[in-house]
């Protein structure tokens, strides 16, 4: 399944990660590859490492970021609809 | 309701060509304006058209979700809203959004907060325009 390995990763590694708060984390795998403070250096860096492997980017938030939505929508997802 | 062009974002399209692979066509589609909206919504069809694979996860809830919420994808594209005239577009080369159904709403995406805060929306009710200034 998509980045599941990857999610897991972050999961996992979360506690270790606090004093990277709010920054962006690189994840391939099981490896943390590093911290950017935008988003847009993120991807850049994940394009450049791993071409078109599949990666994780992830802002690292101790309270997990929740997006809202007032319409009523299903999210997408993937694995789900494969 | 308005235009917008989604495309493949930047640091995907060199990846693209330092592998040889064409860049497919960026895809004009109907947005709505949703100041309900946190994040920037696009349906799955237009990032399949893309031929994105997810790069993020996210948590969403919606009035169909109910209080818990729910794990979505969330890919890099880019984003352009043309605008009449000799004015700038408004331009994201990189940025992360939601995915969900839209199509049989009529539109392929919301356009949420995450792009409307950067910009001056107005909206008319008794003249029934809005306006949006970046």
């Amino acid at each position: 399944m998509a980045l599941e390995q990857e999610l897991a990763t972050y999961k996992a590694k979360l506690p270790d990660l606090k004093e990277h708060q709010g920054k962006f984390v690189l994840i391939r795998g099981d490896e943390v590859v590093d911290f950017y403070v935008a988003y847009e250096d993120a991807i850049k860096a994940g394009y450049e490492k791993f071409k078109l492997e599949p990666f994780l980017v992830k802002q690292v938030s101790v309270t997990e970021t929740v997006h809202q939505f007032t319409r009523r929508i299903l999210p997408y997802n993937s694995e789900r609809a494969a | 309701m308005l235009d917008m062009i989604v495309g493949v974002s930047v640091s995907r399209v060199v990846a693209l060509q330092s592998e040889g692979q064409p860049v497919p066509a960026s895809q004009n589609v109907r947005a709505l304006v949703d100041t309900g909206a946190s994040c920037t919504c696009i349906d799955p069809t237009v990032l399949i058209a893309l031929g994105l694979q997810p790069t993020g996860k996210t948590l969403m809830t919606t009035p169909s979700t109910g209080a818990t919420p729910v794990e979505a994808d969330t890919y890099d594209v880019s984003i352009v809203i043309p605008i009449s005239g000799k004015q700038e577009p408004l331009v994201r080369a990189v940025i992360s959004v939601c995915t969900s159904e839209l199509i049989h709403q009529g539109f392929h995406a919301l356009l949420g907060r995450d792009i409307l805060k950067d910009c001056h929306l107005t909206y008319n009710g008794s003249a029934e325009f809005f306006t949006l200034a970046y």
